[in-house]
């Protein structure tokens, strides 16, 4: 019978791969945005304004003090009651992105703060602009402190991924529950799932940590 | 050039800078000492505003920093500020620390910023290494880049603030050196420091600060050799026995 249920898997694989893509495309268009995001606020969250440091604080503790799951929900919903109807996928990706733009959002501040204030006098006395400031000396410094965790976190996120099948995107995750119903091999069939995962995520865990070896031989350096 | 009338700072109840009237001519270069705590670093700080103050009326080569909507970079883009610590960008080698203004602020292409950036790194006795990382520099290796670094925005005023303090021995000589070449070309220059040697060689001016006040003011012959306060001749006598 497992035989069977074997060669079943392997007929309806590429079923799994559609899934792999999907998860990939889900946490892929989240990892970009919450990024971008995660940058923005995480530099306007290590500055010295209490008018934005309050409200990107509230929002950061709101979604690291609730479960993805509750914020899935509430995103696909309880947004449409209020008029903003979302279809599932990019429902998964702006939930998706509101996560990951909080914690990227600590790691970056982490990381500016990290940096000598010197940095910032030296760099103002010589005429540069807040960008320039941020963009030439501070940010190339702080990128030393942020990468490996950054990597870390894409990891978590892509694996985070997996709760959006609760709301119906079929994802890797959501592949396995549906498999499950015709080959009732739990075993065999979330093994697949997890390796399947394990296959992009154990690239950027090697990234992280290589980063990491690399960023503390250059502390060195410098 | 400097012009300090009734400035007054406080760092919440603690009254660090109190009424302190100065005026710095073009040209002029003032030393100015004093036990540590007394307010000097935060005196020339508010020269280019790395701090604010509350109270009083300052004008900088003609910028009044007392007033709102003042343009900064432009204020600080004419003035050279060089720190105890140096401050170096660590990840950029000696040359790129030079340039990065030159080229952002003054938009000069990177040839002629480099250029620029020789020239300097000559100036202060380094040209051969435009390559280095700071951390592959001495300590007065490090400082006389952080100057040259001031030097190339071709600045009107240069403050230094405690510029050998951080420094072994040996190396306080190479920098004082570049200073005093430098005050010889008739740069306007204030300097926070203790070395008496340099203020008795190129200082018009000596300032004694104590508690946020400016307490004494007078040439360095008669400041060093014959101190007008208690308070001074005090520090005096200390600077002159450790």
């Amino acid at each position: 019978m497992t035989l069977y249920y074997f060669q079943r898997l392997i007929e309806i694989f590429p079923f799994f791969l559609k899934g792999l893509w999907m998860t990939v495309a889900v946490s892929g268009l989240a990892l970009l945005f919450g990024t971008i995001l995660g940058f923005a606020l995480g530099t306007l969250r290590a500055s010295n304004s209490r008018l934005l440091k309050w409200p990107i604080g509230g929002y950061v503790a709101v979604i690291r003090g609730t479960p993805f799951v509750v914020q899935i929900f509430i995103v696909f919903f309880i947004l449409p009651e209020w008029g903003i109807q979302l279809d599932a996928f990019p429902a998964a990706v702006l939930a998706l992105t509101m996560l990951g733009t909080a914690f990227i959002c600590e790691i970056v501040a982490g990381g500016i703060r990290a940096v000598d204030r010197g940095q910032w006098e030296a760099a103002a006395s010589s005429g540069l602009n807040i960008f320039q400031q941020l963009r030439f000396v501070i940010l190339p410094q702080a990128m030393q402190t942020i990468l490996p965790p950054l990597v870390g976190q894409y990891v978590l996120l892509i694996k985070d991924s997996s709760v959006v099948s609760v709301i119906g995107v079929t994802e890797l995750t959501r592949v396995g529950w549906v498999t499950v119903v015709r080959i009732p091999e739990g075993l065999m069939v979330f093994s697949l799932v997890g390796l399947l995962y394990f296959a992009i995520s154990y690239p950027l865990i090697r990234l992280s940590n290589s980063l990491e070896r690399k960023m503390a031989v250059q502390q060195v350096r410098l | 050039m400097i012009k300090f009338e009734g400035v007054n700072k406080w760092f919440g109840s603690l009254h660090v800078l109190q009424d302190i009237h100065l005026h710095v001519k073009p040209g002029e270069v003032v030393v100015i000492c004093g036990p540590s705590g007394s307010g000097k670093s935060t005196l020339i700080r508010c020269i280019n505003r790395l701090e604010k103050f509350q109270k009083g009326r300052l004008s900088v080569d003609g910028t009044p920093l007392h007033d709102y909507g003042i343009n900064l970079t432009k204020l600080r883009a004419e003035i050279g500020f060089v720190f105890q610590q140096f401050h170096l960008y660590p990840h950029m080698t000696a040359l790129e620390n030079v340039t990065l203004a030159p080229m952002q602020v003054r938009k000069l292409n990177r040839k002629e910023a480099e250029e620029l950036g020789r020239e300097k790194l000559k100036r202060v006795g380094l040209d051969d290494k435009e390559t280095s990382y700071p951390a592959q520099l001495s300590g007065g290796q490090q400082q006389r880049v952080a100057i040259a670094r001031g030097l190339a925005m071709s600045p009107k005023i240069m403050l230094f603030d405690e510029p050998t303090s951080a420094l072994d021995p040996e190396m306080i000589g190479e920098v004082l050196d570049v200073m005093v070449k430098l005050a010889g070309e008739g740069m306007t220059m204030c300097v926070v420091t203790h070395e008496m040697g340099f203020a008795r060689q190129v200082a018009h001016r000596v300032i004694f600060m104590d508690d946020g006040q400016i307490v004494e003011s007078g040439q360095p012959g008669q400041f060093f050799d014959n101190p007008q306060t208690e308070r001074a001749a005090q520090f005096i006598s200390k600077i002159l026995t450790h």
